[in-house]
């Protein structure tokens, strides 16, 4: 009897675990991707496999969705347009996976990706998963070009397969000094100390060594470079501890989340800066930190990559998503629909499928892209695009505008800019 | 194991009989005095160094005063993780995502149908009770007596399920909750924003409840010596099954109120509950295990020990003085500041 009891149970369990664990790999599996056809590529290629790498779930998804719904913009249009030419106007095909933020599944899913016959891949937003997916692009000699990935040393390993759009860590560190120093002489304002804040990761760290070490070069002052945990439920002793002392400028480097906590933290200890200026911050210049930030984020300054608005195809193109995903396109988006671009193009150059050959033509691409760039784009020997450039946005009259330099300005900026006076 | 984890819930008052008038019987439910005056002493030798490596006495505030009111938050988060603990030996690994999903529920309510962030309580609390009463009668009562790592998938998968789930329902991008009127409150150069210290006065609230339920009605009392005895109870007519599914329940409002103080200043997303999740074992761990004061203590000392960490170890994440303090701890007290050797 009892023995027969315990057998039930025992059943019940093997049955209830593997259900529950069954009915979550489904849900999970929503988000995944359809299975694909095994074909592998050649020159007579019927179709061409781009995959596509971005954290679909986890703390960055709304930037990783974005971007697989760009990249997949791209790939829509250029299918419309009539396809590859130079392949009898074979069509391209987006394969989206979800990286969950993990390097170790970006590493497993980028090596399917290959196996199942992708003759590019594009990714990843974070640094971590977008080393691990370089490293597999290379030993698979398979191009891998990056939207966004900060991380400096990713392209320092002497790898042939893998491309940045973006500007590095280091590139955005030092412009964004240079253009702080610029616009304060420009403005004739004197701006000797410049407190730090920046997250404690890879990116965060890049950023923020190029930035301290050019403000100094150009004469300004560190005093304090704060860094901070970006999973944090209050940052308000690291902000004090960056002003202390008195600073002319407050810099952050951080993500949305932590952004939007330090200016809560700014707005009530009010502390007795010019401007708070981002340095590649990914808070300051989304549309809902206007929502979120006190006093809507008046003032704020932003150093960083962005959508080129001086630009009619990039601004229609904006125009385009927002219709279709239903909210405004991130840069980090923007720089997704550049990649297949780049590809795309390499792909009409190189006439083929062959990943080699997309790679030769990739490394001397000249595609223009929608995001901010001193001209076309131009890949060095390791990879790095090296005229990716940041523009300055500033939060102005309820909205996010590009401000510096000039010539690719919307409207004049604001300096000083203090966070915490409503008439900014 | 030489300490039944559950031991502050066991109830204080049994058998008042004749036969062991040689131990005196304790029902004060605290750390033994000389804990505290430890753990005080401790903090104050921090502070001065903190004081000192950062040279401000404004930051210096600042660390303590955000340490207290964050502390709040993590007892907050940890309050319905230890109650579950206590009784059920669950160890919740859905808490955080259960935090996300009351946060979601009080985004609902108040762009949904105009509520006061707070009034949203109303709805979030009873709500995730009966979720978390169904969650306890379906898919753990039938796996009780499994192995504690059967429940745990259980509670992992459930909160994959919910983060997917709300990052299905309400999309990727982050939202938030805006308290009308909440400001900066100054304080010796410190600032805090108006509703953390509600926060905070929601934590202490939430506590002195819990402890009523537990020690001053019936159910509480049935709750507690299934705590104890689960067998022991089923013999004296308790429906232990039934004070499982209450407790869960139980459990699940905590977490829900802790959702609604937190979303009103923090983003909300899918995966906002879970950054609290590990720092919330560390809370109960250190409260000692199933001991709902306990986790307002061991709140308090963590969030302290990350923002005077985070000042004398510059450069470093504030974990780190956490997980040094917390293995300090479970060298010198393996039950925790709140347990009691038995």
């Amino acid at each position: 009897m009892k023995k027969e009891e315990g057998t039930v149970k025992a059943a019940t369990k093997l049955i209830l675990v593997p259900t529950v664990a069954a009915s979550l790999l489904a849900l999970v599996g929503c988000q995944g991707s359809a299975a694909l056809g095994g074909d592998h590529p050649d020159d007579t290629a019927k179709e061409v496999v781009i995959g596509s790498l971005h954290p679909l779930s986890g703390a960055n998804a709304a930037d990783g969705q974005q971007m697989s719904f760009a990249a997949q913009m791209a790939v829509d249009e250029i299918n419309e347009a009539g396809g590859i030419e130079s392949l009898d106007g074979a069509p391209l095909r987006i394969e989206s996976v979800d990286t969950k933020s993990e390097p170790e599944t970006a590493q497993s899913e980028a090596t399917r990706l290959i196996q199942e016959g992708a003759s590019a891949l594009i990714g990843s937003f974070e640094s971590g998963p977008s080393a691990n997916i370089s490293s597999v692009s290379e030993r698979n000699e398979v191009p891998f070009v990056m939207d966004v990935a900060a991380l400096d040393s990713i392209l320092q390993q002497g790898y042939k397969y893998s491309f940045r759009i973006q500007p590095s860590g280091s590139m955005m560190g030092e412009s964004s000094a240079e253009y702080l120093d610029q616009m304060t002489k420009d403005s004739g304002e004197d701006v000797t100390k410049v407190g730090v804040l920046y997250e404690q990761g890879n990116y965060g760290t890049a950023v923020e060594k190029a930035f301290a070490n050019r403000i100094e070069e150009l004469g300004m002052e560190v005093p304090s470079a704060i860094s901070y945990d970006p999973a944090s439920s209050d940052l308000s002793t690291q902000v004090q501890q960056a002003v202390a002392g008195g600073v002319d400028v407050l810099a952050v480097t951080g993500y949305y989340r932590d952004s939007l906590l330090i200016s809560q933290a700014i707005s009530s200890i009010a502390p007795e800066v010019k401007a708070v200026y981002g340095v590649a911050n990914g808070g300051f210049d989304q549309t809902q930190f206007i929502d979120d930030a006190p006093n809507g984020g008046a003032g704020y300054l932003n150093a960083n990559y962005r959508l080129d608005v001086t630009d009619d195809r990039a601004r229609a193109l904006s125009a385009r998503f927002d219709k279709g995903f239903g909210a405004p396109m991130r840069a980090s988006a923007a720089l997704s629909y550049d990649a297949v671009n780049v590809i795309a193009e390499a792909v009409e150059e190189a006439a083929s499928a062959d990943p080699q050959m997309i790679r030769d033509a990739i490394s001397h691409s000249d595609y223009e892209p929608v995001v901010v760039n001193d001209g076309r784009i131009d890949f060095d020997e390791t990879g790095q695009n090296s005229h990716a450039a940041v523009s300055v946005l500033q939060v102005k009259d309820g909205a996010i505008r590009t401000v510096f330099p000039n010539d690719l300005a919307e409207t004049v900026y604001t300096f000083p800019a203090p966070p915490t006076s409503a008439q900014n | 194991m030489a300490q039944s984890p559950a031991a502050s819930l066991t109830p204080s008052a049994p058998a008042p009989n004749a036969e062991a008038p040689a131990r005196p019987k304790r029902t004060y439910n605290g750390p033994s005095p000389r804990t505290l005056l430890v753990t005080l002493a401790m903090v104050v030798t921090a502070s001065v160094l903190a004081g000192v490596v950062s040279g401000s006495v404004t930051v210096l505030f600042q660390a303590l005063i955000t340490g207290l009111l964050t502390g709040g938050i993590y007892s907050l988060i940890a309050m319905g993780l230890t109650l579950v603990y206590g009784v059920l030996h669950i160890i919740n690994f859905a808490n955080g995502a259960m935090v996300a999903l009351s946060m979601f529920l009080t985004y609902a309510a108040v762009s949904g149908l105009g509520l006061h962030p707070y009034m949203a309580l109303l709805i979030t609390v009873p709500a995730m009770f009966v979720l978390g009463a169904a969650v306890q009668g379906t898919l753990l009562n039938p796996i009780m007596k499994a192995p504690i790592h059967t429940q745990l998938l259980v509670t992992i998968g459930l909160a994959l399920a919910i983060e997917n789930l709300l990052l299905m329902i309400f999309g990727p991008t982050p939202l938030s909750v805006e308290l009308p009127g909440d400001h900066g409150v100054s304080f010796l150069g410190a600032s805090v924003d108006l509703s953390r210290i509600y926060a905070f006065i929601g934590a202490l609230v939430l506590v002195a409840l819990l402890w009523l339920v537990l020690h001053k009605t019936r159910i509480g009392t049935a709750i507690r010596s299934v705590a104890a005895s689960p067998e022991g109870s089923r013999l004296v007519g308790i429906d232990v099954k039934l004070i499982y599914v209450l407790t869960f329940g139980l459990g699940a409002a905590a977490t829900a109120a802790a959702g609604t103080f937190v979303s009103t200043f923090t983003t909300i997303e899918p995966t906002a509950g879970s950054v609290f999740n590990l720092t919330a074992f560390v809370v109960v761990v250190l409260g000692g295990m199933g001991n709902v004061p306990g986790a307002l203590v061991g709140g308090l000392v963590v969030g302290l020990t990350e923002q005077l960490g985070g000042l004398i170890f510059p450069g470093q994440s504030p974990l780190l003085t956490v997980f040094v303090v917390f293995l300090i701890v479970l060298f010198a007290k393996p039950q925790g500041i709140f347990g009691r050797a038995s």
